[in-house]
């Protein structure tokens, strides 16, 4: 994936705001990339955009060579079907469906999906998957939003500050989820996260601060989730 | 793979079942009562039209004063009419040939005795004979002897043979002129300058016995029946209850009747002084109102009735037997106005063949102007126009009701759909999903609600009819009205309600949906209030930041108004214009003259110093003509009577300038039509190609029929009447010194009144469901509309708890501005449903023959605010109850749906 020049500002005149001011850098297939920075970094509209639900101002996103801007949009909707998975902050999952039926939302979407069993063996959701999502904790939900990505078997999985609600122990596992699946299928990741600590478990460290990458590193000492300490 | 989002739709029925429940009932209670109107309403047209085929109808009868013989009924059959003029040259040429016959030979004796005395005298003068007597027996005994013989003698004779056939021919030439003299006014009489072209008809005997009638067997006669026998080939019955008669002691009677005097199959009743025994309810499709006389105004269902009895029964009757011959056209006319000519032919046809083959004339009766049978169909046909008003106000509510769950449904789940979207969910998979529920919902709705309609509620509206009218049983039949207004164009609305709302919701960007961007203005900045106490702030700002959903909220308001308004202004409107028809009589009585001369030729006249001659004619109206609300009226055209008046009548002031062409219209005919002074109307005639144009010069305030006024002398000039001629008189007392038999109809303010009735037969009983159904609607609607206002401020509830307030404060904060906003929303949209109504009775109203405007009681206007009001105060406590519920997690959990 390639990053190019990327800029996208809000409002107009003085009340003018460049969130991202010339974006570049490039992500391996396969690798976890952590997108750090504090509030108003511009790391979640960066991830948005490389998600195809915003639009840049200027400068592109590349997947194998293919500008997403010159995609209409059934075009983005069909990658974003095909290649991506999302996780939010918020787990947004569908109240009046189980746990596996969730689950199965995703899997709907792909043409070669991971196996829902599997996947709930996976992510500890097994004796779960008949529950509503009102009857789990936070951490069970972000699991659950987390199968809904990874079944699919997506290219990318784009995680929108995945532990931002949740506690210490709880974060932890959730990551150890998404390292998993980054292993054991080769999905690559994109993690937006403001916790200096996540980057420890990246390959691809990118630092932002107003709008610019900072830093951009790859990370030799790469950690495992459960080593974290935060 | 099956879309996994459908698996939401039976959970979704499941967890919000009393949110479908309450549209689904909605949707039933539409459909079902509106499809239950139009199901009985088109079963009972279809069952009357049928009826008019199997039970053989006739196409007119005449009644004749004494049995018709073979020959004139013949003659009538051929269609043809008789040579007149011959019959009254044969006829008179016969007379006068007795009268020739006679005179010639008065002539011929005295001729002959004045030869034979004139001899005998001759020969006793010769003889010497002067002796006076002696001669005279002389000549006695001469004529006593030879006068046969000379007699005969003389009949030979030329000049007897030449001067008695003179005296033939100029008798019969004196016939023809005679007859040639008068031949205008005989032609006049029969109308036999009238184009004709043959009638070939069939006839058959309806002969029928009209008999007392007493139900409770007390000796006194509470009725007349006109009795038929029961082998009778046209004007048969449809049974709705037994049998027909089988022996000479049964009778089968009219089931509208025996309704009314409480006659059951299996009782006994007398008639013509005979006891039978009641075997069957029938319906005759000749007498589906019992009109006694064609010329009622309003029929009778108590004080007479229809039965049949066996030909042996019939034969038995004592009373005396009415002639009456129905017919029936050997080909059919192609429209109305061949179907008049052909009466008026045939008219020509049963006249002169009767006056040639002496027969006497006592009534005759073309089916289509027949009361009995025209009516109650006529008056059934035009029975739709509340039930398509109330059909439109529901169809409004319920689009409504979608556009706003739907709506709140995406704002509810705006996060899901984001990552839906974001997940790669297409924009049509999303529409597909969400439109299903409201289809569902409306599907199970118009099944649920048809179903109801083609059973019980079918029923309820035929039993209204069968409570007007003596009709024939009916089957359920299909409806394609009823069809497309209670299910086609809710579907149809519905489903393009829905996708419009939806596509326009789902047009925002998996970003927007995420960020709950749904609305593109935001208040940026928070109020300034003033400084009250903290709850009172606290209430304002909870009123100020329900802004959009109080905008929905007076919406449903209206609604709920306009269905209130409806529910009680119809019947006000009814009572009330029934009520002031006295008043809107601009005469106390319009007696209707069969014609304005007696038969012998004298202008009817009348003692009564009140009363004023006019003339009146109906025409109609094409409702198209009303430019605004072209395409509208499904009615038929307008009924509208034109007055010829006298020119300084007592009743009607017209101008005395008024012009050729101009008209007065009445105040009714210009509030229906939107008509103005210098409009041009066009006026035609039902069953003739003519019509006529008129200029509107003014207004008669008269609200009670449609009418238009000219001067009497202009309008035997428009109508090609004799110059001073009429047809009526207009008087403030009753008029006692004219023949009854010359009296066609006395107008009352029962005529006025006709639409009035129209709309009660058809929904007077139903007024009460109706209100009922408007009130529990209303109340499902206020439910609705106050659930979406809590659901929108559950998380707000829910941490107002955790902070520590009561239930109790809760609902003080919630529900007291709601109650406040619905109050005003009330009062409000009560005038705003109260003219929106006015405006949507007059548009309506051209689907009616005549005009009122809606009206309703001071009473029923505080009522349809109170009402709404003991809704919504049911409905708060249910608030209540569901704020009471409302976990306090919920503002803690991470859930955004």
């Amino acid at each position: 994936m390639e990053i190019a020049d990327l800029r996208k500002s809000f409002g107009q005149g003085e009340a003018r705001q460049d969130v991202l001011r010339g974006v570049n850098f490039t992500v391996e297939k396969g690798e976890v990339c952590v997108l750090l920075g504090p509030s108003g970094s511009g790391k979640s509209t960066l991830l948005n955009i490389i998600g195809a639900i915003d639009k840049p101002g200027g400068g592109y996103v590349a997947i194998g060579g293919d500008k997403l801007q010159d995609m209409d949009e059934k075009h983005l909707t069909q990658y974003r079907r095909l290649h991506l998975g999302y996780v939010f902050q918020m787990y947004n999952l569908i109240p009046n469906l189980n746990v596996k039926e969730n689950i199965e939302v995703g899997a709907y979407l792909s043409a070669r999906p991971l196996d829902v069993e599997e996947v709930l063996t996976t992510l500890g959701l097994q004796e779960h998957k008949y529950k509503y999502p009102n009857q789990l904790s936070g951490g069970q939900q972000q699991r659950v939003s987390i199968g809904r990505a990874v079944v699919k078997n997506p290219d990318i999985l784009l995680c929108d500050e995945p532990t931002g609600a949740l506690d210490y122990k709880t974060s932890k596992e959730i990551l150890g989820l998404i390292e998993n699946c980054n292993r054991k299928y080769g999905t690559t990741v994109i993690m937006v996260t403001h916790n200096e600590a996540i980057s420890q478990m990246a390959d691809h460290v990118i630092r932002l601060r107003d709008g610019v990458v900072r830093h951009n590193t790859m990370n030799q000492t790469k950690r495992t989730a459960a080593k974290l300490e935060w | 793979m099956k879309n996994p989002l459908m698996k939401r739709i039976p959970k979704e029925l499941a967890t919000e079942w009393h949110k479908y429940l309450v549209i689904i009932i909605f949707m039933v209670v539409m459909i079902g009562v509106i499809s239950g109107m139009y199901v009985g309403h088109d079963s009972m047209l279809v069952a009357v039209a049928d009826g008019r085929e199997t039970l053989a109808l006739e196409d007119g009868s005449f009644e004749l004063k004494n049995e018709a013989s073979p020959e004139l009924l013949a003659a009538i059959e051929s269609g043809q009419r008789a040579d007149v003029r011959q019959y009254y040259i044969d006829k008179a040429t016969a007379e006068a040939d007795e009268e020739v016959a006679e005179a010639i030979e008065k002539e011929l004796r005295d001729t002959v005795r004045g030869e034979i005395e004139k001899a005998v005298r001759a020969q006793c003068a010769a003889l010497g004979i002067t002796d006076e007597a002696v001669v005279a027996a002389q000549v006695d005994a001469v004529i006593e002897s030879r006068f046969d013989d000379a007699l005969a003698e003389a009949r030979e004779t030329e000049s007897y043979q030449k001067a008695a056939a003179e005296a033939y021919d100029e008798a019969h030439k004196a016939v023809i002129e005679a007859v040639d003299e008068e031949w205008d006014e005989i032609a006049e009489r029969y109308h036999l300058n009238d184009d004709f072209s043959p009638v070939p008809v069939t006839l058959y005997e309806s002969f029928y016995h009209d008999e007392p009638e007493d139900d409770d067997g007390d000796g006194t006669q509470d009725a007349t029946i006109r009795v038929f026998p029961s082998d009778a080939a046209l004007n048969r019955a449809s049974f709705l209850a037994g049998r027909a008669p089988e022996r000479d002691d049964e009778i089968a009677i009219d089931r509208m009747h025996a309704d009314n005097v409480g006659v059951t199959v299996g009782d006994a009743i007398t008639v013509g002084g005979r006891e039978f025994k009641v075997v069957g309810l029938l319906s005759y499709v000749h007498y589906l109102t019992l009109h006694q006389s064609n010329t009622d105004l309003m029929f009778d269902a108590f004080g007479f009735d229809v039965g049949m009895v066996t030909p042996g029964a019939f034969d038995a009757l004592p009373s005396r037997l009415h002639y009456n011959y129905a017919w029936q056209y050997r080909s059919e006319a192609a429209d109305k106005v061949a179907l008049a000519e052909d009466g008026n032919h045939l008219l020509q046809v049963v006249i002169t063949q009767a006056l040639v083959h002496d027969g006497e004339i006592e009534d005759f009766l073309p089916e289509y102007t027949r009361q009995a049978s025209n009516f109650a169909p006529s008056d059934i046909d035009g029975d739709t126009t509340g039930t398509t008003i109330m059909c439109y106000i529901l169809i409004g509510v319920i689009a409504f009701i979608f556009a706003i769950t739907i709506s709140n449904t995406i704002e509810k789940e705006a996060a899901v759909i984001g990552t839906l979207r974001s997940s790669g969910y297409t924009k049509g998979e999303l529409v597909v999903h969400y439109m299903t529920m409201p289809v569902i919902v409306t599907v199970i709705g118009a099944i649920v609600g048809n179903a109801l309609g083609y059973t019980a509620l079918r029923k309820v509206a035929v039993d209204l009819y069968y409570n007007s009218y003596s009709l024939p049983a009916c089957e359920p039949a299909f409806s394609r009205e009823g069809l497309i207004k209670t299910t086609i164009i809710p579907l149809v609305l519905m489903f393009f309600i829905n996708l419009f709302v939806i596509l326009r919701r789902l047009q925002l960007s998996p970003l927007q949906f995420l960020r709950r961007e749904l609305r593109k203005q935001r208040r940026a900045k928070a109020r300034r209030l003033p400084a009250w106490s903290f709850l009172r702030r606290f209430r304002l700002r909870v009123l100020l930041q329900n802004g959009s959903n109080y905008a929905v909220l007076i919406f449903g308001v209206i609604f709920i108004e306009l269905m209130l308004c409806f529910a009680f202004g119809l019947p006000d409107s009814l009572t009330h214009y029934g009520e002031k028809a006295p008043e809107m009589m601009f005469a106390d009585y319009q007696y209707m003259l069969m014609d304005s001369k007696d038969a012998d030729g004298n202008v009817i006249t009348t003692a009564e110093p009140t009363a004023e001659r006019f003339s009146s004619v109906e025409l109609l109206y094409g409702k198209d003509a009303a430019a605004a609300f072209a395409g509208r009226g499904s009615g038929g055209d307008e009924t509208v009577t034109v007055y010829g008046i006298a020119q300084d009548s007592d009743y009607i002031t017209l101008p005395h300038d008024l012009a050729a062409g101009e008209v007065l219209i009445s105040s009714a005919f210009r509030d229906k039509f939107g008509l103005s002074v210098g409009d041009a109307i066009t006026l035609h005639e039902e069953y003739a190609n003519r019509a006529y144009t008129f200029t509107v010069r003014g207004v008669v305030d008269y609200d009670g029929g449609i009418a238009v006024f000219m001067e009497n002398g202009g309008f035997n000039g428009v109508f090609d009447r004799e110059a001073d001629g009429f047809n009526g008189y207009l008087s403030r007392n009753a008029i006692t010194d004219i023949d009854e038999k010359q009296i066609a109809v006395v107008i009352t303010q029962e005529d006025i009144t006709k639409v009035t009735r129209q709309l009660m037969h058809s929904m007077g009983q139903f007024f009460g469901v109706f209100k009922i159904a408007m009130v529990v609607l209303s109340a499902a609607l206020i439910y609705l509309l106050a659930k979406i206002i809590i659901e929108r401020n559950e998380k707000n509830i829910s941490m107002v708890k955790i902070l520590g307030f009561g239930n109790g404060e809760i609902a003080s904060l919630y529900i007291l501005p709601t109650a406040l906003v619905v109050t005003v929303f009330a009062l409000v949209s009560f005038v705003v449903g109260y003219f929106l109504m006015i405006w949507i009775f007059r548009i309506f109203m051209l689907q009616m023959d005549g005009y009122f405007a809606f009206y309703m009681a001071p009473a029923s206007m505080v009522l349809s605010v109170v009402y709404l009001l003991i809704g919504y105060g049911f409905v708060s406590v249910i608030d209540y109850l569901r704020i009471r519920r409302i976990p306090t997690d919920t503002a803690l959990k991470n859930m955004d749906m």
